[in-house]
């Protein structure tokens, strides 16, 4: 900050006596090219009277919207701060859209393992996507079209144009700043990984050609993999959207400007500060509500735009994104930005459940029951990534698991708070859903296949991704809740944002936050939960209880006074060690809760009562989410056959209902 | 509508009067069911027994929890469960089959035939009715094939619209138009088999044909008459459930069987009372006599004669 502006005035009195002597337009121009760089410290989209992160990037882009063709064509403008301490001779570039081509690596991976929105059973033209760069200059060193050249970093597919680079014929020094300026077109497919256009609706995501991420002493530009999302730096936004004047349109950061052009047109302007990417919807049918959130650092106006059929549900999205913006200041921190814009998307799109910097699509339906809470849900996961993801900018293709994984667990956090912990997703007719069984059953089948600390793109298979990166890791933080206590976890999150925030960083600053503030070695739960396979599965395996005296012929046994040998054996089917506690229920109401570190394969605990042991059960709190089998974590004595008779009796009207219809409409 | 009313009313008489049938039928129901669940019950048992977690399903339903038991890899495939249920499902509609010529021989005559002349006026015309259902088959299968890829074709253009509610409205529209054609071939094809049975038809094409004329003719009337008898079947259902849902504590297991029980004998006795309206309407058709004559078979069975049947709440023949 204070270097930015030392720099400002070295270079404005110097060039002072050049502007004064009004030399020649030549010498003027290079002049606006050396002033132009200077990254703006405005603070218009925040609430703060300072910048919040260290900007790096501003783009300026002018972009005009074809809605009938579904492309667009920009113009950006690109500077680059230098702060990486050393000379950069070359800039690597996102074209994400690029993504959506039949041979690139995103169609590819998606085809083989599966993606959120589409197998890709058959190729249709509607499908793809492109951004095509027109023209590349680098101010000061001319038109460097020709000598880009498209990099494939990760798997070395030739036919995947994802990431760009351009060499420069002169390196930008420590300090410096360079500026592009890039003309592109942009072709949207019909909605792919929540970009792009359904009908009359558009979501314009990755939509523009974006500078990758010189972090820890190289530059991190991955192609864009059908798992995985993205990385960028922090810095100011202003775009410029040129659409139809019969959209309604919502953007990242705030509107600055609007002007109604004579073609129909109207050209909006958006300015954000301390983002990392812009992202813009448009639609003739938006409803909006406008709402405010008073928030620690001041007022946060927030816009729903919400689809028609919807409209009715608008109260409801409201509620949950107050609610969630009210929860995470609470517990992690401040929100610090002006705005926050709700998008209902459209239906059936593959544009629901996405976040943007101040921007987060929903998801719902128009028929959508009050005691099912999924766009609740969305909306609050959504925006706990401005958070985990917005703020805390972690390296999305590298560690997954640090904005999606860290954003499950807070959602559980939230949602049980909001609804209930058995009732966090499901209360209707009797049937229910707490969000935490919801996590662990998104990765119990995938539990021993990939560790957390995982490249994105490299999980064996989506389901594995999905499973781990946010169910595991929501199950591996709620299973530390126990170790370290579930205040300490709360403390370790509102220290870990506010330190990291407005940065990138690493796993092991997440683990060592947690460390630290927990005040506890946990490498050992580390090493086998985020680094480790370790399967966690623990079982009582058998419980008995026999007279001392059996050998007597004639013993009776009597309630409360014959002395039973009892046993309890657990086992640990798993190789995840956990120190675990048992409860042991005897028939005469005495419980005993017993340790066990879970070192051994096996323990086995004995006692000599006048009572018969009636259960045991490990984890009697229910604090470890991390068990792959929670029914065999007890054991009951006696059988207790009215749970299977009544889902017996479930099925067997399904049963007969079906028979009866059978019949009915055939004999 | 006072005749359409009649229609049902009398439907509901003969249905009532042999309520025993159904009564029979849903036992066998039952039963069959029972056989066809024990893989799945077997499973839960085995699980849930001993298992402290299983309260959350006894109490209450955790969808979590059901997932979990049905996602460990013990419980096995969906197929092991669901394939005997098909099996069973498809014993009860064969036996349906079997039995059904002797309850129509019920609705059509004024008294209660004997065990003897329920099975054997089952044995007589088992065949006559394999060979309906195989027209059945090919006219339902026909007609409801093209009607639903019309449905499909429909809803699919219906989502390109800009109006979310469309494809909604379009589902609704089509499949109620795809219910009620099929209802009126299930009308001409039950009243083709009170003609098969009434009459003892060799050819059972005569009897489609019959019954075509009476349903074209009264096409309005019987649709009429299935369409408020299904619907009531629907309330009836629609009701059970809600009792179910409002009065039977979730752990009273007891309570749900007979709850489920009752709704699926008001279920299956709604399928009863259309064949017994089909009937009823057979035979005030019969009574008034041209149709019949007209395509009576030259080879009947000595031992059937053609019932007469009072005139139905004042529909008097002509």
């Amino acid at each position: 900050m204070s270097l930015c502006r030392t720099f400002t005035l070295l270079l404005v009195t110097s060039l002072a006596p050049m502007l004064a002597v009004a030399q020649t337009a030549e010498a003027e121009a290079a002049n606006a090219a050396v002033v132009a760089p200077l990254i703006p410290d405005t603070t218009l989209a925040i609430n703060s009277s300072a910048p919040l992160s260290q900007r790096v990037v501003a783009y300026n882009i002018d972009a005009k919207y074809d809605a009938v063709k579904h492309t667009l064509d920009g113009t950006e403008l690109l500077t680059y701060h230098n702060l990486t301490g050393q000379p950069l001779d070359r800039f690597p570039f996102h074209l994400y859209l690029n993504a959506f081509q039949p041979k690139a690596t995103w169609v590819r991976e998606a085809k083989a393992i599966g993606s959120r929105d589409t197998r890709y059973e058959e190729w249709e033209e509607k499908d793809r996507g492109s951004d095509e760069i027109k023209s590349f200059e680098v101010v000061g060193m001319g038109d460097l079209t020709s000598k880009l050249e498209f990099l494939q970093p990760d798997d070395g597919n030739k036919d995947d144009k994802t990431v760009v680079q351009v060499v420069l014929p002169k390196a930008v020094a420590p300090g410096d700043y360079v500026q592009f300026k890039i003309r592109f077109h942009d072709e949207f497919p019909e909605t792919q990984a929540r970009s792009g256009w359904n009908r009359d609706f558009v979501l314009g995501g990755q939509w523009f050609p974006k500078v990758g991420v010189f972090w820890h002493g190289a530059w991190n530009c991955h192609q864009y993999h059908a798992t995985t999302e993205f990385f960028a730096d922090f810095g100011v936004y202003d775009v410029s959207l040129t659409l139809p004047q019969y959209e309604v349109v919502g953007a990242s950061g705030v509107r600055v400007k609007e002007v109604r052009n004579s073609d129909g047109t109207q050209t909006l302007t958006y300015h954000g500060d301390d983002i990392h990417d812009f992202a813009w919807t448009a639609s003739p049918r938006y409803r909006v509500a406008e709402d405010t959130f008073q928030g620690a650092m001041g007022t946060v106006q927030l816009r729903l735009m919400m689809q028609p059929a919807h409209w009715n549900q608008e109260q409801r999205h409201a509620k949950i994104l107050k609610e969630s913006l009210d929860h995470f200041e609470r517990w992690y921190g401040p929100y610090p930005y002006k705005t926050l814009t709700l998008v209902d998307p459209e239906p059936d799109s593959a544009a629901s459940g996405m976040e943007y910097p101040t921007f987060i699509t929903g998801g719902t339906t128009w028929w959508m029951p009050a005691g099912i809470y999924e766009p609740e849900l969305v909306v609050e996961h959504e925006f706990g990534h401005q958070y985990w993801y917005g703020m805390v900018a972690t390296n999305e293709f590298e560690d997954a698991w640090m904005d999606e994984g860290i954003n499950s667990y807070t959602e559980v956090k939230v949602m049980d708070s909001i609804f209930g912990r058995d009732t966090s997703i499901r209360n209707l007719f009797g049937a229910t859903l707490g969000e935490r069984e919801d996590q662990r059953l998104f990765y119990i089948d995938v539990a021993d296949l990939d560790p957390m600390a995982r490249n994105a793109w490299q999980y064996a298979n989506s389901h594995s991704y999905g499973g781990v990166t946010y169910g595991k890791t929501a199950c591996v933080l709620l299973t530390l809740e126990k170790v370290v206590g579930e205040d300490t976890m709360r403390n370790a999150l509102h220290t870990y944002f506010m330190r990291y925030r407005f940065t990138h960083p690493t796993k092991e600053d997440f683990l060592k936050t947690i460390e630290e503030i927990s005040g506890k070695d946990l490498r050992w739960y580390f090493n086998q939960a985020v680094y480790g396979t370790q399967v966690f599965d623990y079982e009582v395996m058998q419980i008995s209880s026999d007279p001392v005296n059996w050998y007597e012929k004639d013993l009776k046994e009597k309630k409360g006074e014959t002395l039973y040998e009892s046993r309890v054996l657990l086992h640990r089917k798993g190789d995840f060690i956990f120190p675990v506690e048992v409860e042991i229920r005897f028939d005469n109401g005495e419980k005993l809760r017993e340790q066990w570190d879970g070192q051994d394969r096996w323990a086995k605990f004995s006692y000599q009562k006048k009572a018969k042991v009636e259960s045991a059960e490990i984890d009697p709190d229910h604090a470890i989410h991390l068990d792959r089998d929670n029914f065999n974590n007890s054991r009951t004595m006696e059988p207790n056959k009215t749970p299977a008779r009544k889902l017996a009796n479930y099925w067997s009207f399904l049963v007969q209902f079906f028979s009866q219809f059978l019949a009915g409409w055939l004999a | 509508m006072k005749e359409d009313t009649n229609l049902i009313l009398a439907g509901l008489r003969i249905a009532s009067r042999h309520k025993r049938y159904i009564f029979w039928f849903w036992l066998l129901n039952l039963t069959l069911a029972e056989f066809g669940t024990a893989a799945f019950r077997n499973r839960l048992h085995a699980v849930l027994d001993h298992s402290l977690l299983a309260g959350r399903l006894l109490y209450g339903f955790d969808r979590g929890v059901y997932l979990e038991m049905v996602a460990r890899p013990e419980w096995g495939s969906s197929r092991g469960s669901a394939v005997p249920a098909m099996y069973f499902a498809i014993l009860f509609f064969l036996v349906t089959l079997f039995c059904m010529p002797g309850v129509l021989d019920a609705y059509t005559s004024e008294g209660r035939p004997s065990r003897e002349d329920f099975f054997r006026c089952c044995g007589r015309n088992v065949w006559k009715f394999v060979r309906v259902l195989l027209f059945y088959g090919i006219v339902a299968g026909l007609i409801g094939g093209a009607l639903f890829s019309g449905h499909v074709a429909l809803v699919k253009a219906s989502e390109k619209s800009a109006y979310e509610l469309l494809p909604f409205y379009t589902h609704l529209a089509t499949l109620g138009i795809i219910f009620l054609v099929l209802t009126v071939i299930r009308v001409w094809f039950d009243l083709a088999q009170v003609d098969v049975v009434v009459r003892d038809q060799r050819a059972v094409r005569k009897s489609l044909a019959a019954a075509f004329r009476y349903t074209q003719q009264n096409l309005i009337a019987l649709l009429a008459a299935y369409v408020i008898i299904c619907v009531l079947g629907l309330a009836v259902l629609a009701g059970g459930i809600w009792v179910w849902h409002s009065f039977v504590p979730s752990g009273n297991v007891l309570g749900a069987f007979v709850v489920t029980q009752v709704m699926l004998v008001l279920w299956l006795g709604m399928r009863f009372w259309q064949r017994a309206t089909a009937a009823a309407f057979y035979m005030r058709q019969a009574t008034v006599g041209a149709p019949v004559q007209a395509t009576a078979d030259p080879a009947p069975s000595p031992e059937v004669t053609l019932p007469v049947v009072p005139p139905v709440n004042g529909a008097a023949p002509a």
